[in-house]
């Protein structure tokens, strides 16, 4: 018994799911940002299951391309969570909240 | 075997991310993102993936979750309820793909695994070492990430300093 390509595909598209259920349900900007981490996860997924079970070699690409757009999703989302928690951080100094509904106005 | 770790760590990706989704409290929310993460650096191993892995330990696990504790005890608890009619729209949106999905694990669950088993897959540590450093292939894209992240770390400590009133 072996997983395939589709059984990845189930926990990524669900990980997806729910991670944009995440994003809109809420109004907290941190569980937007934790949405966005599990979309961003689940799509990492997707890129390594196909680097796996595809067959990129056909396709003019190496073994490992797959497994580098995920090493680079990584990092992108490790920047990503940096600013935008500073923003966050911002934006609490500026508002009473961070409740990403409240907020109206660029400048003082 | 690597069913059963198929299994075990998909278990908790998708354990995890539902908690994520469903948890009331901002911090225990937090932790089930670290149970999701970790699953999914399980599925790289499972994935023959090791260095990711790895890599999604040592910088999800390890770096962003601590960084959204900080912000959890840094920002005010407020706006984490659902409001029923702001939940309304995106349930409404969500039963969509959940139908689909579920109508995809009725009918297909079999379908999900292969009997027997296939090749083992090779560990492309020292590939990923050599791609990243050979000039066709990622060495721009690897040199550009370091900036990114220069840019990233300056501007956010830029952005979150207090600042005085004027």
């Amino acid at each position: 018994m072996e997983p395939r390509l589709a059984a990845y595909f189930f926990v990524s598209a669900a990980m997806f799911l729910l991670g944009v259920f995440t994003m809109v349900s809420r109004r907290n900007a941190i569980y937007v940002l934790m949405g966005a981490e599990l979309i961003l996860n689940a799509a990492a997924l997707n890129f390594v299951a196909f680097a796996r079970f595809g067959q990129p070699a056909a396709l003019g690409g190496s073994p490992i391309d797959g497994q580098m757009f995920a090493i680079f999703i990584v990092i992108l989302a490790a920047a990503e969570a940096a600013v935008a928690l500073g923003i966050v951080l911002q934006l609490f100094q500026h508002f009473p909240s961070i409740d990403v509904t409240k907020p109206d106005r660029l400048s003082d | 075997m690597t069913s059963f770790s198929f299994l075990f760590f998909g278990g908790c990706a998708l354990a995890g991310s539902l908690l994520v989704a469903l948890m009331p409290k901002l911090v225990h929310s937090a932790f089930a993102l670290v149970l999701a993460l970790v699953g999914v650096a399980g599925l790289y191993w499972t994935l023959g993936a090791d260095f990711l892995g790895g890599v999604q330990l040592l910088v999800y696990v390890g770096g962003i979750t601590i960084l959204f504790i900080y912000g959890i005890m840094l920002t005010p608890k407020d706006a984490t309820r659902w409001s029923l009619p702001a939940l309304l729209l995106p349930g409404v949106i969500a039963l969509v793909p959940i139908a689909v999905m579920l109508n995809m694990a009725w009918t297909g669950l079999e379908a999900l695994f292969l009997p027997g088993t296939r090749d083992e897959p090779v560990p492309g540590t020292a590939a990923i070492g050599e791609a990243f450093l050979t000039r066709d292939q990622y060495l721009i894209p690897f040199e550009l990430a370091s900036l990114v992240l220069l840019a990233a770390l300056v501007g956010s400590v830029y952005l979150a300093r207090r600042r005085k009133e004027v």
